[in-house]
């Protein structure tokens, strides 16, 4: 894979201006001062280097990580056996075999072998943490912090059990914590711009779109897992290595929760948020540890608190969370730049090729209830398929079954031929089916282009990021949205969020594309503007449509063929006017008691 | 058998006071999307409550209803304070703001009350043995069980036969339906968590009957135990609840019967590890909370 594909334009420089932010104040303390405000400095750069871990699965994925810690306590654990002089070494930890009790390491080395060690953990955690819903995930990790907390405290012997190990050298000085820091800076800031990166951050705004466009979800968070976690071990390792003596104790809910808060409190999406919020939350730590043991406000004398740090810390949550959710930087990375808008490329999209959806049979049903019941029906491309029915016909179900979102009971969905029902989204996505949702999801905090490129990406692997922001933005372009590129996908109005959708479906090339509801919430002007667009995909570019919407005049324009679901089942299937004409479809709409006396065929050529 | 009859006990016991707090917190997920970590300091309160209506001088038995009650209502001010202004956040941003009330609680608790455990005695006829069966059985553990099991019915009961019941499991299914169909939502959640506090206040009663006394982390430890289990059984299922809360139980004291003594040490590792082996084959739990994608 092209190493182009990896780096965004922009992300090197903003990661070397993060760097000088860093490293300047750092060395100018490290050379002006000795003592106590050396040792604040190193510490508050061992604390980013663990922030910065933190944020590149947390922040990049949206699931929050206590498990991180646990790879700090593995770190510091594995790197102290590796480096501690083995005269101290056959006390400490009598049951090692005598290979590790004999050898002692440098820093590096001990570094290096820590973090692959770690790595090698965490995947395989991994495998089953990054799998489970964001919620659950959390609550996995939790249980991973307690699993490796009670395990190096059980294997005493191997370890120290809950007592202090001592006698690890002093190997964190404030040059080499420093040098640390920038590396986990710029692996953070490219990582984030990254091709995985970027469909992290997707799959953070909405996981099932990203599996519309063909994204793994599991696998983009697993990736961003494990070079996390080989990151918090370094910074866990920096950390034993600056202390010299510590206990598991150290490595568990008070430093996550130190760890959390900065990240929180600097803004969790972006890089420059974690630098920020670990300054801002180190020096308010450093002052509350000085109050902590009773102060004097003038005449007042405060007596000891107890945990002030973490009253403080607690504070510093809930006032980021009430007054600004995102973060003192939300989403906002340091630029020196700003970027101008890509030019289009000239690729002129293939055709797509000619293909048949087959559904035989399909049957979904929840409990008792039956939503769709042995539907058949094919689709060619090239061809516009109107799908419409009343509420709660099963319509959205039908298209859930067809894309993957849901699974169905009985029968099949064949791709030229081949059966591809019951399979993930994600895959059928990758087969060349794209879709829209009913409700529209998109990468909310991405900006337009970025969405366009997540889908791009999954399918041109090879190419380079420049020709993806081209064809990018031909894309947006194409569908009249072309100077919002920069925007986030958020802020748009609604109409304009169903064009950059249909954008994104279309950035994977795909063969069929399930549109739910696309006019929904458009005025007149703008439904009308999307017609003209869907007509052209299928004549520009052959894609099969299967568009399912309310509005039958707009379905009854563009469809030369439409079938008609009821209570789960196909009533109906034929051309505009057969449909008008046919009694089923009138009950269905209208009701069977008085529905055909009362309505004359041509209204139902209205909005439903 | 009796040995294994013996440890069906105990796991139900243990896995009942699990079910109950994992109940609690799917409670409140399955409406609001909060998991609350806040949830074990409401066990913590009842602990206190009880330690100083008894110092009070209250009679035991009212000394315990009152600490029930504190939970209760603790349950339903900690959501109109701490987070009623984040209503409508992403799911880690109210994660944050209840692991941020949690430990600022520890902190209050361990300075105005003590960091060291204060002693609330079970009463006697709880510490003697039971002869059920020609089986001699700790009267705390069928107390729990019973306890438990009348939980569960009366809070099925309320969940299926009254309006707010209905009301409640309705949103917890979908909670933007149910206020299109013009339930009062403050009210519903207001009735989760007074349900969620009334759980963790009747489980701090169990724990309280098999440690005998309270500190300011007594409910840190049970409740981590309890979010496992709700994922264990699936999150916001109310039935996987119970379902992982009893399982939890069962895993646990199996391995504290027939794990070898030398591993003993080990145990909590391995149960957790057991769970997590679980979560690969069901990444869902075990009874999955159904959601559409539209």
């Amino acid at each position: 894979m092209a190493v182009s594909t990896y780096l965004a334009p922009d992300a090197a420089k903003s990661a070397g201006l993060l760097c000088a932010i860093v490293a300047v104040p750092a060395l100018a303390i490290g050379i002006a001062f000795t003592g106590p405000l050396v040792t604040t400095t190193t510490n508050f750069l061992v604390m980013l280097t663990a922030v910065l871990a933190l944020g590149m699965f947390s922040g990049n994925s949206g699931i929050l990580s206590f498990g991180h810690c646990a790879f700090m306590a593995l770190g510091a654990q594995i790197s102290a056996t590796l480096t501690i002089s083995p005269a101290l070494k056959k006390s400490a930890f009598p049951l090692l075999p005598e290979m590790i009790l004999q050898s002692q390491f440098g820093l590096p080395a001990a570094l290096l072998v820590t973090m692959l060690l770690v790595g090698v953990i965490a995947y395989v955690i991994g495998k089953v943490i990054c799998r489970l819903e964001g919620s659950s995930a959390s609550i996995a990790t939790l249980g991973l912090l307690i699993i490796v907390e009670s395990l190096i405290v059980a294997a005493q012997g191997y370890t120290r059990g809950n007592q202090a190990v001592y006698g690890v050298p002093k190997l964190t000085s404030l040059p080499v914590a420093l040098v640390l820091a920038l590396l986990a800076i710029v692996v953070a800031r490219l990582f984030r711009d990254s091709r995985p990166g970027l469909l992290l951050r997707a799959s953070r705004d909405n996981a099932p779109a990203a599996a519309s466009i063909g994204i793994d979800v599991a696998t983009q968070r697993l990736h961003a897992w494990v070079l996390s976690a080989m990151v918090a071990a370094m910074s866990g390792a920096m950390m034993a290595h600056f202390l010299t003596v510590f206990s598991p104790k150290q490595f568990y809910f008070d430093l996550t929760f130190a760890i959390i808060a900065m990240l929180v409190v600097g803004g969790m999406m972006s890089v420059s948020g974690a630098v920020l919020g670990a300054l801002v939350v180190t020096l308010m730590v450093e002052v509350l540890r000085r109050l902590e043991n009773g102060f004097a406000l003038g005449p007042v004398s405060v007596p000891q608190i107890f945990g002030l740090t973490q009253i403080g810390l607690s504070v510093a949550i809930l006032l980021t969370l009430y007054k600004r959710r995102e973060g003192l930087l939300a989403f906002a990375e340091l630029n020196p730049l700003k970027r101008a808008k890509p030019a289009p490329s000239d690729r002129m999209p293939e055709r797509a090729p000619p293909a048949r959806l087959e559904i035989a049979d399909l049957r979904k049903a929840y409990g008792g209830v039956v939503a769709v019941d042995r539907v058949s029906f094919a689709l060619r491309a090239g061809e516009i398929l109107g799908l419409i029915g009343p509420n709660g016909s099963g319509k959205t179900t039908l298209l859930g079954c067809i894309a993957g979102t849901h699974t169905p009971n009985g029968g099949s969905v064949l791709l030229d031929g081949k059966p591809i029902e019951g399979q993930s989204p994600d895959r059928i996505a990758r087969l060349g089916v794209g879709r829209t949702f009913q409700t529209v999801r998109l990468f909310a905090n991405l900006t337009c282009l970025e969405n366009v490129v997540a889908a791009l990406t999954e399918r041109h692997p090879h190419w380079s990021r420049q020709q993806l922001e081209a064809e990018a933005q031909r894309l947006l372009d194409e569908l009249n949205i072309g100077d919002l590129w920069s925007q986030s996908a958020g802020t748009l109005a609604y109409g304009q969020q169903r064009r950059l959708e249909i954008a994104r479906a279309l950035a994977i090339d795909p063969k069929f594309m399930l549109l739910d509801e696309p006019a929904a919430g458009m005025n007149d002007a703008e439904s009308e503007d999307l017609l003209q667009i869907l007509g052209w995909l299928v004549d520009q570019r052959g894609l099969g449509l299967l568009i399912v919407d309310h509005d039958l005049k707009l379905i009854m324009r563009l469809c030369p063929r439409i079938i008609v679901l009821n209570k789960g089942q196909l009533i109906a299937e034929g051309s505009p006017t057969e449909i008008q004409g046919d009694a089923s479809v009138q009950q269905a709409y209208l009701g069977r008691r008085h529905g055909v006396e009362q309505a004359p065929p041509q209204t139902i050529t209205m909005r439903a | 058998m009796d040995l294994f009859l013996q440890q069906v006990v105990n796991a139900l016991s243990l896995g009942g006071t699990y079910a109950l707090l994992a109940l609690g917190l799917a409670v409140v997920f399955s409406v609001l999307g909060l998991i609350n970590f806040a949830h074990g300091e409401l066990m913590t309160l009842t602990g206190y409550a009880i330690f100083f209506a008894l110092a009070a001088g209250l009679p035991y038995p009212v000394a315990l209803v009152l600490g029930v009650l504190v939970a209760t209502a603790s349950a339903v001010v900690m959501e109109r304070v701490a987070f009623r202004p984040l209503r409508n956040s992403n799911a880690t941003v109210m994660l944050l703001s209840s692991f941020a009330v949690a430990a600022m609680l520890h902190v209050l608790f361990q300075n105005l009350i003590s960091a060291r455990p204060k002693a609330i005695p079970a009463p006697q006829f709880l510490m003697r043995n039971v002869e059920v069966l020609g089986l001699q059985i700790g009267a705390v553990q069928l107390v729990s069980i019973a306890v438990t099991a009348i939980s569960l019915l009366g809070l099925t009961l309320f969940l299926r036969r009254s309006t707010l019941g209905i009301a409640t499991r309705a949103a917890a299914s979908d909670f933007n339906i149910t206020r299109l169909m013009g339930i009062n939502a403050n009210l519903v959640i207001s009735t989760a968590f007074a349900i969620s506090g009334l759980l963790a206040g009747i489980a701090a009663l169990l724990w309280l009957f098999q440690r005998g006394s309270v500190d300011p982390l007594m409910g840190f430890l049970p409740v981590l135990k309890a979010f496992i289990a709700a994922v264990l059984g699936g999150l916001g299922s109310l039935s996987g609840a119970v379902v992982g809360g009893l399982l939890l139980g069962f895993i646990e004291v199996g391995l504290r019967a027939y794990l070898p003594d030398g591993m003993q040490a080990y145990r909590e590792a391995i149960g957790l590890t057991i769970v997590i082996a679980v979560l690969f084959f069901y990444p869902s739990g075990l009874v999955p909370r159904r959601e559409a994608v539209r």
